[in-house]
C-alpha cells in the first residue's frame, strides 16, 4: 500500500481534518481519587495519557529521586515546592509493541522538561519543604505524546487542588511545505518539521517552545501562531471539564 | 478494514462539526501481523464544486494562508450523445485504460475524481496518480477532487465478507447518487438544468447496480462514441488483454519477488539497466557493479520483453555460452519486416529463423588478443522498473491489411520507433490508412509473455513526417522537452514592471541592500555571435602592488527566481534550456532570460559577481564574491574580442583589461593542462539556417579563436571556486558537479585497436597520462586523426553529473575531466537550474539572504539532481538529432562526395564517420557485388582478397563516401545514406 497523501491539495489532512483543526479531545479528572491527590485522563485523538499527582506531601528519600535536579543538601527546599516527574510508557502504546526501559532519554528528558514547566507554573513558594510527585502513564501514543502528557498534568494538578497561576495548555503544530497544520498525529509527525508549544492559560506567555526538527526561519512564526490558538483552544476544553466536574462534585454535596 | 464508527464531539478553530471513526486494519510487516488504528474524520463541509450549487459555494473552506478554491465544475458542463448537460465520474479502471483521453484537449471536461478512486489509482500506478493530480491541478481541464470518503453522507464502511473492490465500487456509487440527489436539492429554486452526475465504468456488474440506484452510467466506449473525433479517442485507450487462448511461443517468465531478492542477496543476480545496443537491436548489455565489464544480454529470448533503460534483473550465463559483442549490423526493420501485427501470436517461434541467423556467431576466438573481448553474457529474469514513456514513430504501411484500409475496422498495425533501440510497438487503430506517412506518439502499456511485441495505444498524430513542425515537435517529445509554454501562475512570478524593469536608482532601496556599487569597472562580456542570453561578463584591472584585480560577473537570476514559486519549480524540472538549430527552448520566460537577467551592454544590471587578486602569473591571492550592480561596457562576440585584442592600435582601458584576461587565462590553461586536463573532442557543427524560412543553407565546423578559451577559464575558475565555497559552508548539501574516472577497461578496445591499426599506444591509467598519450597520437600526414581519436577516446568516458555533496565520500568529487577536486555550475543559471541552487547557496553562504530549506534538504536536492542530470542528457541529445535532421534536409537536394573516416567495423559492414558535418552512420555489404573477408583481430574488412582489385578497409582509414539522402520507401523518412566511394563498392 502506497502512502496517501499527507495533506491534499484540496486542504484535508490524511485522517480527514483541515489545517486549523485539532482532533478530538476527551478528557476527565479525578478519575483515580483512591491512589492520589489528583488525577486524569486525557484522550486526545488516539493519543491517551493518564496522570496521577501525590502531593503536597513530606518529602521521602523513595519518591524523591525520579526528578532530575538533584537537590545537595537533602530533598527539601527551604523556599519552595519541589516537583519529581516520572513516567511510564506502556508496552502496548505503539503499534509495534517495543518494550521501553524506564531509562529512556528521550522519558527522561520529557519529564525534566515537564518538570521545568510546572515549577514555573505552580505557586511553589506556597508549599516551602513539600513535594509534588507526577507519574504520567503513557497508554496509547498516536502523536503528540509530550502535549497530552503536559495537559494531563496540568488537569491532574488542578484536581489536587496545588495552586497554580493558570493551565499549562500544549499543542503542536507542523509545516508541510508552506502549509500550517495544528495537532499533528503520528503519521504526520514523521513526515514533517514540527514544534510543541505551551503556554500559561490563555495568555501569550509561552511556557514551552519544542523544535527538534529543521525549519525555515520564516515558517516559525506562522507554526507557533498557530500553535498558541491551539493551546487556548485546550485551554478552553480542559476548563469546561473542570468546571463541569467541580459542578456535579457541588451538587452531590449539596445533596 | 473495519470500521467502527463513534461519535465525538470534535471542533477546530473553525467550527465545523465534524464525526470520527476509527479506521482498523492489519498490515503485515516483516511477517507480523500489526493492527494499525487511525483516526477517520467524517465532515459535512466538502463542497460538491459545481459553480451551479448556491448551498456549497457559500461556504468554502479556507487554507491557512485565508485563500478560499473557488468552485471548479463549471455551469454549462459538456453534452454527449443522449446525456445532456453532465459531470463525469469515471471509475479507477477508467483512468487506467483512458489517461490519455483524459489529457486530451477535445473531450473530458468536468470530471469529478472521487478520493476513493484517487487513492485505488495511486496504489496502482503512481505515474498515472501524478498525471491525474497534474490534470487536477491546472484547472484547464475541470477536474475535481472529491474527498468523498470524508464526507460523512457519502462515506461507506466495508461489509462483513465484502471485498475491498466492492466496498470501492460501492463508495463510487454512492458518491454519484449523492452528488445526484445534492444538486436536485440546492437547485431546486435554480431556473438552471440540474447536471447529471455520470458514472463511467468498464464493469457491468458495477454498471448494473448504479442503474438499480438511480445512477445515470455509461461504458466508456460507448460514451467515447458520442464524442466528437471518436476515431481518435478510441485509438487512445489501452487494449485490453487478448483472450486466453493457449499460445504456442511465449517468452520465459519472470522469476518470483521472493527469488529475486534471495538471488541479489547470494550474488547469482544481478541488478543494473539494460543498454541496448544502438546497431543491434538483439544485443544489449547490463553494467552491474559485481563485474568491471557489462554483462552483454543476447538475442530476444534473454532480452526477454526488457526495454532499452529499464531496470532490470540479470542471471548470468554458463562460461559456454559466453560470447564476444556481435560483430554486425542488425537492424530491425530489416530482419522482422514481414512479421504480421494482426496475428503475432500465431507464429510458432519467439525466435525467427532469421534472427537466429542474424545473431548466430562463430565460438568466442580463442586468440589471445582477442581474449578481452570475450564477456560474460547473461539473461534478463525480471524488469524491477520500467523506463516506458511515449515514444514518437511512425507506422509501418507494410503491417497494415488491406481489407482493414477499406472497413476501417479496428486493426492492429506496427509502430516503428525514432529511437533504433524501442522495439516495434503493436498499435490498435481504426485509422491505419490516415495515420501512414504521418508522425505519431504512442504509449506502451504492456508485455505479456505470450506477444513477440509489446502492446501500446496511440496519443496523437503530430503531422507529417519531413514537415518541420512534426519533426521539431518528435524531436521534443523524443527526448522529453518540455516544450510548452509557459503557464499563467509561471509568468505571475515574473516582476509586474516587464520589459521596463530597472535597478532601482535610489542606492537607499532595499535591493540594494548587500550588493556593492561595480558600476564603474569596465565590465564587458564576450559570447557567441548573436548570443541574446548574455549570463556571464569579466573585468581585469591591474592593482598597485602589481597584481591583477578579476572579477567574473554572473546574471543575478536567484534575485528573480525565488524558491518555491510556480517559476522555480517550472525551472527545476525543465532543468536546462534547449537549444535547437533554429530553437530554443527556454528554462526560464524570455522575459529574465534575454532581458532582465542578460546582462546587456549600456545597461544597469543585478549580478552576482567572483572577484579575485591574483599575481601576474596567475596564482589566486585571495577571493570575494558579492551580489552587485553592474554596467557593461560592450558586449563582444568572440570574433570581435579577438579583433579588438590583435588590433595594435586600441590601447583604451578596456582593451588593455580584455588583453590582461587572455594573457591570465593562458596561465591558468597551462596550470590545468599540467595537472592533467582531458582536451576532448566532440563534433561540432553548426548549421546554418536562412533567418527567414530556417531553411538550412549549409553546414560547417565550428571555429574556435583564442577568446573562446578566455572566458571558458574564467568560467572554470568560477566555477571551481563557488564550489570551494559553497561545500565549506554546506558540507552535507552543496550542489557539486562531478566527473568520474573511468574504468581502465573502458578504453582496452580502443588501446587495442590503436596498437593493431596505428602502432599508437594510449596509456588510460590517470587523466594526466591519458592526456599526453592523446597528444602523442597523431599521424603527421592526417591532422585530423587525433580529433578521431579524442572523439572515441571522450565515448570511452562516464557521463559527469550533478550531485549533493553529502552523498559521497569527498574523494569521489573529483572532476577527472577539468583534473580539480571539486566542480560545480554556477556561471550559467539562466540557462542551468544548477546554477541557480549554486547561487542560491553561494549567496547563503556569504550571508547575503537565508538559506531556504529545501536547499538543506538532502533527498529533495537529490531528486534535484537526478532530475537535472537526466534533463541535462537529454537536452544534448535532442541538439545532436536536431542537427542531424538539418543535415538531412540541407543534404537534400544535393549528392556529394567527401572525405570520412572507418570507425568500427562489422562483419557484414563499417560505421564512417564525416568531419565535414560531423555525422556517422553505417555502410551495409550485405548487397555488395564485391566479395569481403571480416578480419577481426586486425579491425578489418578485405575487399576483393586476391584480386588485383584488393582493399583492406581498416579502423581509421581514410577513405571518400558519397553521401545522399534517401527516402526509405516503406515510410517515407528521409536518411543520410553513405557508399564507398574510393575505394569503390559496388
Ligand atoms: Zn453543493
Amino acid at each position: 500500500m502506497s502512502r496517501p497523501e499527507i495533506y491534499s491539495p484540496e486542504g484535508l489532512r490524511i485522517d480527514g481534518r483541515r489545517w486549523n483543526e485539532v482532533r478530538h479531545i476527551k478528557c476527565a479528572i479525578n478519575t483515580h481519587p483512591a491512589s492520589s491527590d489528583g488525577s486524569s485522563i486525557i484522550e486526545q485523538g488516539n493519543t491517551k495519557v493518564m496522570c496521577n499527582v501525590v502531593g503536597p506531601a513530606e518529602p521521602t528519600s523513595s519518591s524523591g529521586g525520579g526528578g532530575a535536579k538533584s537537590n545537595t543538601n537533602s530533598f527539601a527546599n527551604e523556599n519552595k515546592v519541589t516537583l519529581s516527574v516520572k513516567a511510564t510508557v506502556a508496552p502496548f502504546s505503539t503499534i509495534d509493541r517495543r518494550k521501553r526501559s524506564g531509562n529512556d532519554s528521550r522519558i527522561q528528558e520529557m519529564c525534566l522538561t515537564i518538570q521545568h514547566i510546572f515549577e514555573e507554573a505552580v505557586m511553589g513558594h506556597l508549599q516551602p519543604r513539600s513535594q509534588i510527585v507526577i507519574s504520567l502513564y503513557i497508554l496509547a501514543q498516536d502523536g503528540g505524546m509530550l502535549q497530552a502528557c503536559i495537559n494531563a498534568a496540568s488537569l491532574a494538578l488542578i484536581d489536587a487542588g496545588i495552586p497554580m497561576y493558570d493551565y499549562v495548555c500544549a499543542c503542536t503544530a507542523g509545516m508541510h511545505d508552506t502549509e500550517v497544520l495544528l495537532d499533528l498525529n503520528r503519521l504526520e509527525e514523521n513526515d514533517m518539521p514540527f514544534l510543541t508549544m505551551a503556554t500559561l492559560g490563555a495568555t501569550r506567555k509561552v511556557s514551552l517552545m519544542q523544535l527538534e526538527t529543521r525549519v525555515g526561519v520564516d515558517k516559525l512564526e506562522p507554526m507557533m501562531a498557530a500553535a498558541m490558538s491551539g493551546c487556548h483552544y485546550l485551554r478552553q476544553i480542559m476548563d469546561a471539564q473542570v468546571r463541569k466536574h467541580g459542578k456535579n462534585r457541588l451538587a452531590r454535596v449539596g445533596a | 478494514m473495519a470500521t467502527a464508527l463513534k461519535r465525538y464531539f470534535a471542533d477546530g478553530s473553525s467550527g465545523a462539526t465534524l464525526s470520527v471513526s476509527q479506521k482498523v486494519y492489519v498490515r503485515s510487516r516483516r511477517g507480523k501481523a500489526t493492527k494499525i488504528v487511525q483516526e477517520h474524520y467524517l465532515r459535512t463541509d466538502i463542497p460538491c464544486s459545481s459553480q451551479l450549487c448556491p448551498i456549497c459555494s457559500l461556504n468554502l473552506p479556507k487554507d491557512s494562508s485565508g485563500a478560499e478554491r473557488p468552485p471548479i465544475l463549471s455551469r454549462e458542463p459538456p453534452t454527449a450523445g443522449s446525456w445532456g448537460p453532465h459531470y463525469l465520474v469515471p471509475d479507477t479502471n477508467v483512468f487506467v485504460k483512458a489517461m490519455d483521453l483524459m489529457e486530451h484537449k477535445s473531450a473530458f471536461y468536468d470530471v469529478i475524481v472521487l478520493q476513493t478512486v484517487l487513492d485505488e489509482l495511486r496504489n496502482i500506478s503512481l505515474p498515472l496518480y501524478n498525471r491525474l493530480r497534474a490534470l487536477s491541478q491546472s484547472q484547464e481541464k475541470r477536474f475535481y477532487v472529491f474527498h468523498n470518503e470524508f464526507r460523512q453522507e457519502t462515506f461507506v464502511e466495508r461489509q462483513q465478507g465484502e471485498s475491498m473492490n466492492d466496498k470501492n465500487d460501492r463508495a463510487i456509487r454512492t458518491a454519484c447518487a449523492w452528488y445526484r440527489v445534492h444538486l436536485d436539492e440546492t437547485m431546486s429554486k435554480s431556473s438552471e438544468i440540474v447536471p447529471q452526475v455520470l458514472l463511467l465504468s468498464n464493469d457491468n456488474d458495477c454498471l448494473r447496480k448504479a442503474r438499480e440506484l438511480g445512477v445515470a452510467c455509461t461504458n466508456l466506449d460507448d460514451y467515447v462514441r458520442f464524442l466528437p473525433d471518436c476515431d481518435t479517442l478510441l485509438d487512445m485507450i489501452v487494449a485490453e488483454h487478448g483472450g486466453d487462448e493457449t499460445h504456442k511461443f511465449a517468452y520465459p517468465e519472470y522469476y518470483s519477488t521472493s527469488r529475486i531478492q534471495g538471488g541479489i542477496q547470494i550474488g547469482n543476480l544481478h541488478q543494473g539497466v539494460l543498454n541496448i545496443s544502438q546497431y543491434n537491436y538483439l544485443e544489449g548489455s547490463v553494467t552491474v557493479p559485481s563485474f568491471d565489464r557489462p554483462l552483454l544480454i543476447l538475442g530476444r529470448e534473454s532480452i526477454n520483453r526488457a526495454m532499452h533503460g529499464d531496470v532490470v534483473v540479470v542471471e548470468v550465463l554458463p562460461e559456454s555460452e559466453w560470447k564476444t559483442p556481435s560483430t554486425k549490423i542488425v537492424e530491425e526493420d530489416n530482419i522482422t519486416k514481414n512479421d504480421n501485427a494482426e496475428d503475432d501470436e500465431e507464429e510458432n517461434l519467439l525466435v525467427t529463423e532469421q534472427e537466429r541467423r542474424a545473431l548466430a556467431e562463430e565460438p568466442a576466438t580463442q586468440n589471445s588478443s582477442a581474449e578481452f573481448k570475450v564477456q560474460r553474457t547473461a539473461k534478463v529474469v525480471s524488469v524491477i522498473k520500467r523506463n516506458w514513456r511515449s515514444y514518437v514513430g511512425h507506422i509501418d504501411a507494410a503491417s497494415i491489411s488491406s481489407d482493414a484500409v477499406a472497413t476501417r475496422r479496428q486493426t492492429s498495425v506496427f509502430l516503428i520507433p525514432m529511437n533504433r533501440r524501442i522495439p516495434k510497438i503493436k498499435i490498435r487503430t481504426r485509422r491505419a490508412a490516415d495515420l501512414v506517412g504521418k508522425r505519431i506518439l504512442a504509449a506502451v502499456d504492456s508485455w505479456d509473455a505470450s506477444s513477440r511485441y509489446p502492446q501500446g495505444h496511440f496519443i496523437r498524430a503530430l503531422g507529417d513526417i519531413e514537415a518541420k513542425a512534426a519533426e521539431t515537435e518528435a524531436l521534443l517529445l523524443e527526448y522529453d522537452v518540455q516544450y510548452q509554454p509557459f503557464t499563467q501562475s509561471v509568468l505571475d512570478c515574473l516582476p509586474i514592471e516587464g520589459h521596463d524593469w530597472k535597478v532601482p536608482a535610489e542606492t537607499s532601496d532595499p535591493r540594494w541592500t548587500g550588493r556593492e556599487d561595480l558600476r564603474d569597472l569596465l565590465v564587458c562580456s564576450i559570447d557567441p555571435p548573436g548570443c541574446q542570453d548574455i549570463d556571464d561578463a569579466l573585468h581585469a584591472r591591474p592593482l598597485p602592488n602589481g597584481n591583477f584585480e578579476v572579477g567574473v560577473h554572473i546574471a543575478d537570476v536567484s534575485h528573480f527566481v525565488k524558491p518555491n514559486t510556480a517559476m522555480d519549480s517550472e525551472a527545476s524540472s525543465r532543468g536546462t534550456t534547449v537549444y535547437l538549430v533554429d530553437k530554443r527552448i527556454d528554462m526560464l520566460p524570455v522575459l529574465l532570460g534575454t532581458n532582465l537577467c542578460s546582462l546587456m551592454p549600456y545597461v544597469e544590471r543585478f549580478a552576482f559577481s567572483a572577484i579575485w587578486e591574483m599575481t601576474p602569473d596567475a596564482e589566486i591571492v585571495n577571493t570575494r564574491f558579492t551580489k552587485s550592480v553592474i554596467r557593461s561596457k560592450e558586449a563582444f562576440s568572440y570574433e570581435q574580442a579577438q579583433l579588438r585584442i590583435d588590433d595594435k592600435s586600441q590601447t583604451d582601458p578596456l582593451t588593455q583589461g580584455i588583453r590582461d584576461l587572455l594573457r591570465l587565462s593562458k596561465a591558468l590553461k597551462a596550470k590545468r593542462m599540467a595537472a592533467g586536463a582531458l582536451n576532448l573532442a566532440s563534433p561540432e557543427v553548426k548549421v546554418n539556417v536562412e533567418s527567414e524560412t530556417s531553411d538550412p543553407m549549409d553546414v560547417e565546423v565550428k571555429k574556435s579563436h583564442e577568446t573562446n578559451s578566455l572566458v571558458e577559464e574564467f568560467m572554470l575558475l568560477a566555477n571551481i571556486s563557488v564550489a570551494a565555497k559553497i561545500y565549506e559552508a554546506f558540507p552535507q548539501s552543496a550542489m557539486l558537479r562531478r566527473h568520474g574516472a573511468p574504468p581502465k577497461e573502458n578504453f582496452e578496445v580502443l588501446a587495442d585497436q590503436l596498437r593493431v591499426c596505428k602502432q599508437l599506444s594510449l596509456n588510460a591509467e590517470s587523466s594526466k597520462q591519458l592526456a599526453d598519450s592523446l597528444d602523442a597520437c597523431k599521424d603527421s600526414n592526417d591532422p585530423y586523426l587525433n580529433t578521431l581519436i579524442r572523439i572515441m577516446a571522450t565515448r570511452c568516458m562516464l557521463a559527469a553529473e550533478y550531485f549533493c555533496s553529502g552523498t559521497m565520500a569527498e574523494p569521489e568529487f573529483r572532476h577527472y575531466g577539468l583534473a580539480t577536486h571539486i566542480y560545480t555550475h554556477w556561471t550559467s543559471p539562466i540557462r542551468r537550474y544548477a546554477d541557480i541552487v549554486a547561487h542560491r547557496q553561494l549567496a547563503s553562504a556569504i550571508a547575503y539572504e537565508p538559506l531556504h530549506e529545501s536547499l538543506r534538504d538532502k533527498p529533495k536536492l537529490e531528486r534535484v539532481c537526478q532530475n537535472i542530470n537526466q534533463r541535462h542528457r537529454n537536452a544534448q541529445f535532442a541538439g545532436r538529432a536536431s542537427v542531424e535532421y538539418y543535415i538531412g534536409q540541407a543534404l537534400k537536394n544535393h549528392e556529394l562526395d567527401v572525405e570520412a573516416y572507418v570507425m568500427k567495423v562489422f562483419s557484414n559492414g563499417f560505421v564512417v564517420f564525416v568531419p565535414q558535418f560531423g555525422i556517422e552512420g553505417p555502410i551495409h555489404l550485405r548487397d555488395a557485388k564485391s566479395s569481403f573477408k571480416f578480419d577481426e583481430a586486425n579491425y578489418a574488412l578485405i575487399l576483393n582478397e586476391g584480386t588485383d582489385k584488393e582493399e583492406t578497409l581498416q579502423l581509421f582509414r581514410k577513405i571518400i563516401v558519397h553521401v545522399e539522402t534517401v527516402v526509405e520507401e516503406s515510410t517515407g523518412k528521409r536518411k543520410v545514406a553513405f557508399r564507398s566511394q574510393n575505394p569503390k563498392i559496388e
